[in-house]
């Protein structure tokens, strides 16, 4: 059983791995910040990508994401990733 | 005859090469990505699965107007003296009068599902707003469409239509965004602009998203079962076909009628038929356009997509084209044709025209501008006069939708007022010398 501070370290690496893949940049995942903002200097997702993203994060965290959780929403920063799949987490743990 | 497919079915895993990814119209340091898409609708748009479940309440309303009518016709073949059989898939028996209401039932259901409660968008000929004002008022959702100002004044009567279905119609430019009030007279004419008011009007308001129609890859998804069922109809009555042809405004009723067969064919069901988009000469993507990344509203807020265009800077010429007029092709549609997995011809009004009238004189159907360019194309295959497209055994064409709100078209046709316009290469060139980023074609080499 996952700690939640590991839990949360496995899902940082998670979203950071994707997230780079997604910007097509070749770079440890150490060199992400938490707050790394999702378009800056190292990442650039399109909304598109992001939700390639969001597919991937499904696969490999075990989780299915509902219906309502992305209309009308804005994602700044990794961490803003992160908080979205750690509730989903959490919730299939509680259900 | 024929059966209502319980399953879409998806060409992507068939590809045997990825989509180009989307890419960012600019790099803004701290700009939040913004996703206004169900969760459903995400999965199909990228996911590499083949078949997916229609859900039920899709599927209800389906039924009470599928499977459509599927049969050969004899008239139209002896009219135009065709030296093989042509079958006509007929679209426009419900109550949006085209294909359109396929995707747009599927879209309200899962933006319904979202939590969404309006659905906002843009459209040239009034088919695809009127598809979603019927399916938002099937699911309980409110509908804005901005509808093409030109198009608008000539067919009032998809107005009265949309808004008998609920929806708040306006004639773009509209004055109500930003963007309808910068946009100068010779590029206020076109769809891309519609739709960008649609985005930004969405935009600003709570609980309201933007539908993009009918060019994004699960909308293409949705269109399947016109082929599926077209396929289980033809075996029906023993029927083969060696081409497939729909018209291609960004390729929705193309892919929904032709990408199945490709389906099939890459499962060994049946033989790869020659799959042939008819395209308005008048927005020649397909056969004079390039393979680049373009913007696909006039916003340019979006991401830019992979796509053959003529430019989204293009003034897209009034003409009777209607649904045609857009100036890029669905990325799944223009990966095809850059890997020659498919092919496409370009059609003038008066001709598209004039196939309509044969088709409404000889068949008693009468079908829209956009099914008659995919009928002149579908004749010259099957009469032989089109030296690229050879068939042996039959054509299957989609009469994507009925001409009865277009019969001023019509009018002019048979008043002999009616001109073809070519855009001459100066302009296209002009319009398509911003675009950068020109997608590297060998990388769709098929690997599978």
């Amino acid at each position: 059983m996952s700690t939640d501070l590991e839990l949360r370290t496995s899902i940082n690496d998670a979203v950071k791995r994707v997230a780079l893949t997604e910007s097509r940049v070749s770079a440890p995942v150490s060199a992400v910040a938490d707050d790394e903002p999702l378009n800056g200097e190292l990442l650039s997702v399109t909304s598109m990508g992001f939700l390639g993203m969001m597919m991937q994060l499904e696969d490999d965290c075990g989780i299915v994401l509902p219906d309502d959780l992305f209309v009308g929403r804005r994602f700044t920063t990794v961490a803003d990733v992160v908080d979205i799949v750690l509730a989903q987490v959490a919730d299939a743990g509680t259900a | 005859m024929g059966s209502v497919p319980a399953q879409w079915r998806s060409v992507i895993p068939h590809l045997g090469y990825d989509l180009p990814a989307d890419r960012a119209p600019h790099r803004t340091t701290g700009a939040p990505v913004q996703v206004n898409l169900p969760m459903s609708l995400a999965r199909q748009q990228v996911g590499q699965r083949e078949f997916w479940d229609i859900p039920e309440p899709v599927l209800e309303a389906y039924r009470r107007y599928r499977p459509t009518p599927l049969w050969r016709a004899v008239g139209f073949e002896r009219a135009i003296g065709a030296k093989v059989p042509i079958w006509a898939k007929y679209e426009g028996g419900n109550i949006s009068g085209s294909h359109k209401y396929n995707t747009a039932l599927a879209q309200a259901y899962y933006y319904k599902q979202a939590g969404v409660r309006e659905l906002v968008t843009g459209t040239g000929a009034g088919q695809w707003g009127t598809a979603l004002a019927a399916a938002c008022a099937q699911f309980g959702l409110a509908c804005t469409v901005f509808m093409v100002g030109s198009s608008l004044r000539k067919k009032p009567y998809r107005g009265v239509l949309m808004r008998m279905l609920g929806a708040e119609v306006h004639a773009s430019p509209s004055g109500l965004t930003d963007i309808s009030r910068q946009v100068v007279a010779d590029q206020a004419n076109g769809l891309s602009l519609a739709l960008g008011e649609a985005v930004q009007y969405a935009a600003a308001r709570e609980g309201v998203a933007f539908s993009s129609g009918s060019g994004e890859t699960y909308s293409i998804l949705h269109q399947s079962v016109i082929g599926l069922e077209s396929i289980e109809q033809l075996a029906e009555q023993s029927a083969t076909v060696d081409a497939v042809v729909g018209s291609v405004g960004a390729g929705s009723n193309f892919g929904g009628i032709a990408l199945p067969f490709a389906c099939a064919a890459a499962a060994g069901d049946l033989a790869m038929p020659l799959l042939v988009g008819a395209e308005s000469a008048s927005t020649p993507k397909l056969t004079r356009g390039t393979y680049a990344y373009d913007h696909t509203d006039a916003t340019g807020s979006g991401p830019m997509e992979a796509m053959y265009t003529i430019g989204s800077s293009y003034a897209v010429p009034d003409s009777h084209s209607a649904g045609l007029r857009y100036h890029g092709a669905a990325k799944v549609i223009s990966a095809m044709r850059a890997a020659k997995q498919l092919s496409a011809t370009a059609v003038h009004q008066v001709e598209a025209l004039e196939a309509g009238r044969l088709f409404t004189l000889h068949e008693s159907v009468l079908p829209a501008p956009e099914s008659g360019h995919a009928l002149a194309a579908a004749a010259r295959i099957a009469t032989g006069q089109d030296a690229e497209h050879r068939c042996q055994e039959g054509v299957l064409v989609c009469v994507s939708g009925h001409g009865y709100l277009d019969l001023a078209a019509y009018d002019q046709l048979l008043q002999g007022q009616l001109q073809d316009e070519r855009p001459s290469d100066e302009v296209l060139a002009a319009a398509m010398a911003g675009l950068t980023g020109a997608v590297n074609i060998s990388r769709l080499q098929v690997t599978a």
